[in-house]
């Protein structure tokens, strides 16, 4: 990955955020069937494929510096994004050691670890960043270790406790949801952090995850997909600032429908810490207009499908609602109806 | 399940049935750092057959150029223990599961008490690094029969001074539940580790006394038991197994090339648990993990320490 | 945004009941809240020590101090304030022991204040046994502005910072005490729908 290039661009006001060719044919497509249904669909989250999404622990891509500087002005404005309870400062540690280890490792033109005992030295050549500070002293540092970790990483992180047969969201460093609050949510249990998710308490999927993410072994990563539609390539779309990206979902006609309809994409992580035995969980987002998406007509005919027959209740949920029947009617020219063969590859 | 393949470095024997083993790895690699109360499970390799212990790691999380197990042996198990003793020897190779911790301390709590009982003293020794790491208040109460059954009683005052209250058996001292757990402020947290009489005894001791359940913690691998042989139908690979007297169901799964998921193998984590389609005897539920009600309705067992007597029961594997 | 599924988040109350298993009965209540009191009192007088704490009820809130008094016995400490109270009840708590049982009534607010208080003395929630009073009144947090308004009775509230008008969810927040707020005519500007008192 030497040959990484950062793309300027911005994810507000004038989003002039743009996927390029190659970052397009690396897109994480989450549909291998015709139909969509909530489910677990968890996998190890092991390297596959050279290139793709999922060959290293944490991807960094082409968005990567405009992401972090995204991300510094959501702290900047709302510092509640960033929360921390105060039982968390192993799980800071872990997470850290976790990334740096894993970045400068992947990355090493862009990304450097040197340790001396516990006096560690991290560069961050993209950023233009470069601290010394010893392994375990918060006073070594400017910020929390997971604060600062957090703002070098695109997507988002939550760390989890595990105690009293459950676990609790005590932190996180949140700046590229869909659609929860940290500010309301930290310090939640699982499933009372989990609760606005519809039909899915029903059918015992929250039970079952819990149950597998509380024997979640460390070394044995896992990762998982979700997906929802955004209006623009709006990283911050969330509730705090609903008063400023609500109206966008009025703004979708059929003509601008391929530029301002957004494929949202979330590849979440799981990862076992160790010092802390706790858990951090990231939140990984992708985004693709569909004019992009079509690129690849296979991957705009499946999309079609999805988006035709997904229930009324996941379309409210997701906050579909206003655009739905124009993004299903923009699809449709690339649907004709024959089958599809199963998989999420683009050609 | 990931495994690190470990040589036994050295072994140190502490007492006439406890051995110390210094395990490190074959890659000459660090093991990773791991949270107090962690274990690790142990394969062995027996006449042609694996055998899998779980043993909690003794060492400082922050050391990670070496593991430290101990093991007590059992005359009168299954023979994991006697193989440990008498088997291997420094420079034996095992294979050793990552650390899983199911026994961790609540970082919420403002006060902790220790309670071992002989081998159980050893989750407590690696827990011990985290609490004084982390400055925690903390008690160590650890019983045992008679001062040369003390595994590391002597180190465990050095490194605790007064924070460590011994009770030798022999000399007639006793740890009494009733005052220590009838005079701990709010925020306390319990820990108990030993033979099932004294997990028993702190657990009902607290319970009696008003503690709310997610302050009291306990650890305790059950060897599996044996008992009588029994018959098993599997409805997704369509076929039928015979669980022997002496090895456990899930042993017997994995004999037959079906293998579930597993982790402690101890009836702890509920990794291994199974759904029961059909039966027509009993289950013998030997597990923590199962509720009441789970275990009465004899839809789930866990095979990796429950057996059953039936003619037929089908299991959804 | 999602309206209105069944949500867990939202706390069960429960009746207040004595708890045998105990070695104190730590008591709190607030106004209307002193009717679980009374009531919990009628099942049988505990055979552990008991204290209450009693924040005597003003204007549209019952006051049952008299009652109470008459009751408890010396083991009431009443106050005016709810500042007050939830300050002592806070100051006893190094006084307690392991096995000392919590019971809390009072409007929303006041419970989830104190669960606050005991959380520092890591009594956790599921420690607490909790009876809502007569009110279903509703602290509702403004997630735009981070205001809190208290004792909202209606499925759509003006938030007493912003003015912003919420849409008042289900979903309910341990550490913040109060329900989620969320702009309901974010997307389209002016449309409010209907007023109800839904949590009178």
């Amino acid at each position: 990955m030497g040959c990484l290039a950062f793309k300027k661009e911005t994810f507000r006001d004038d989003y002039t955020y743009r996927n390029s060719p190659e970052a397009i044919h690396r897109f994480p497509f989450p549909f291998p069937e015709d139909k969509y249904m909530y489910s677990v669909n968890i996998e190890p989250h092991v390297s596959i494929k050279p290139g793709s999404v999922f060959e290293f622990p944490f991807d960094i891509d082409e968005h990567y510096v405009a992401e972090c500087q995204d991300k510094a002005i959501t702290l900047a404005k709302d510092p509640g994004r960033y929360a921390v309870l105060p039982h968390m400062m192993d799980a800071q540690w872990d997470v850290l050691e976790l990334i740096m280890e894993s970045l400068s490792r992947d990355y090493p033109d862009q990304f450097k670890l040197t340790k001396d005992g516990n006096r560690w030295t991290w560069h961050n050549l993209p950023l233009g960043i470069q601290d010394t500070f010893t392994f375990g002293d918060r006073s070594t540092m400017a910020m929390d270790p997971f604060e600062y970790i957090g703002r070098q990483t695109q997507g988002d992180f939550v760390l989890l406790d595990q105690r009293e047969g459950t676990l609790f969201a005590d932190a996180g460093c949140i700046t590229s949801q869909a659609d929860w609050s940290l500010a309301f949510d930290v310090g939640m249990s699982w499933h009372q952090w989990h609760a606005p998710v519809p039909r899915a308490t029903e059918i015992g999927v929250m039970d079952r995850a819990l149950k597998f993410m509380m024997n979640l072994q460390l070394g044995s990563p896992v990762r998982r997909l979700n997906w929802t539609m955004t209006i623009n390539p709006r990283l911050d779309t969330s509730p705090e600032n609903y008063p400023q990206w609500g109206t966008d979902r009025n703004t979708v006609t059929p003509e601008n429908a391929g530029d301002k309809i957004h494929l949202r994409v979330e590849l979440q992580t799981l990862f076992r810490l160790p010092r802390s035995n706790g858990i951090v969980f990231s939140i990984r987002c992708y985004l693709i207009s569909l004019n992009e998406l079509a690129t690849y007509p296979r991957w705009a005919k499946r999309f079609h499908r999805i988006l035709r027959e997904l229930h009324p209740d996941l379309i409210e949920y997701k906050g579909l609602t206003k655009f739905h029947q124009i993004a299903v009617d923009w699809l449709a020219r690339f649907d004709d109806g024959a089958a599809l063969e199963i998989g999420t590859q683009p050609e | 399940m990931s495994t690190l393949n470990v040589r036994v470095a050295a072994i140190e024997q502490v007492t006439p049935l406890v051995k110390h083993f210094t395990l490190m790895r074959e890659d000459g690699q660090h093991f990773p750092t791991f949270s107090g109360g962690s274990h690790v499970v142990v394969a062995m390799d027996i006449n042609g057959r694996t055998h899998r212990n779980a043993y909690s790691l003794m060492g400082s999380p922050d050391d990670t150029e070496a593991y430290h197990i101990s093991v007590r042996r059992q005359e009168h198990s299954r023979g994991g223990s006697v193989f440990m003793h008498d088997n291997v020897v420094e420079g034996s190779q095992l294979q050793i599961t990552m650390p899983v911790n199911l026994f961790s301390l609540s970082k919420m709590g403002r006060k902790h008490i220790l309670i071992a009982g002989g081998i159980g003293i050893t989750p407590f020794m690696s827990q011990l690094h985290d609490i004084q790491r982390n400055g925690y208040n903390y008690e160590l109460h650890y019983a045992f029969r008679s001062l040369e059954h003390g595994a590391f009683s002597d180190q465990l005052k050095a490194r605790c001074g007064n924070h460590a209250h011994i009770y030798v058996d022999r000399l007639g001292q006793k740890l009494d539940l009733r005052e220590l757990l009838g005079s701990q402020p709010l925020g306390t947290h319990v820990y108990v580790c030993g033979p099932s009489s004294m997990v028993t005894a702190v657990l009902e001791t607290a319970r009696e006394l008003g503690w709310p359940e997610n302050h009291i913690h306990s650890e305790q691998f059950t060897a599996p038991p044996m008992g009588d042989a029994f018959t098993v139908q599997l409805a997704k690979s369509k076929t039928e197994i015979t669980v022997p007297n002496d090895i456990t169901l899930l042993e017997a799964l994995e004999t037959a090339g079906v293998n579930p998921d597993s982790l402690c193998r101890g009836g702890a984590c509920g990794r291994c648990e199974l759904d029961v389609l059909e039966l027509d005897g009993e289950i013998f539920h030997h597990d923590h993990y199962l509720s009441d009600a789970e275990k009465a309705s004899n839809r789930k067992i866990m095979p990796c320490v429950s057996r059953a007597r039936c003619t037929h029961m089908l299991l959804d594997i | 945004m999602e309206r209105g599924y069944r949500i867990r988040s939202k706390p069960n109350y429960e009746t207040l009941m004595w708890r045998e298993k105990a070695s104190a009965q730590v008591v709190v209540a607030k106004g209307a809240g002193g009717l679980a009191v009374l009531q919990l009192f009628q099942q049988m007088y505990p055979t552990q020590p008991v204290t209450v704490f009693y924040v005597r009820g003003n204007g549209s809130d019952t006051d049952h101090s008299a009652t109470l008094a008459r009751v408890v016995g010396d083991a009431i400490k009443l106050f005016d304030s709810e500042t007050d109270a939830l300050y002592a009840f806070y100051r006893s708590l190094p006084d307690f022991r392991m096995g000392t049982r919590f019971y809390v009534s009072g409007t929303e607010s006041f419970m989830w204040s104190l669960c606050k208080l005991a959380k520092l003395f890591d009594i956790q929630e599921s420690e607490i046994m909790m009876e809502l009073s007569n009110s279903l009144a509703r602290p509702v947090y403004c997630v735009h502005c981070k205001g809190t308004t208290p004792d909202v009775t209606t499925n759509i509230a003006t938030c007493s910072k912003c003015s912003r008008k919420l849409f008042v969810r289900d979903h309910f927040s341990r550490h913040l005490g109060a329900y989620m707020g969320l702009m309901v005519d974010a997307e389209n500007p002016g449309e409010v729908p209907e007023i109800e008192e839904i949590y009178p």
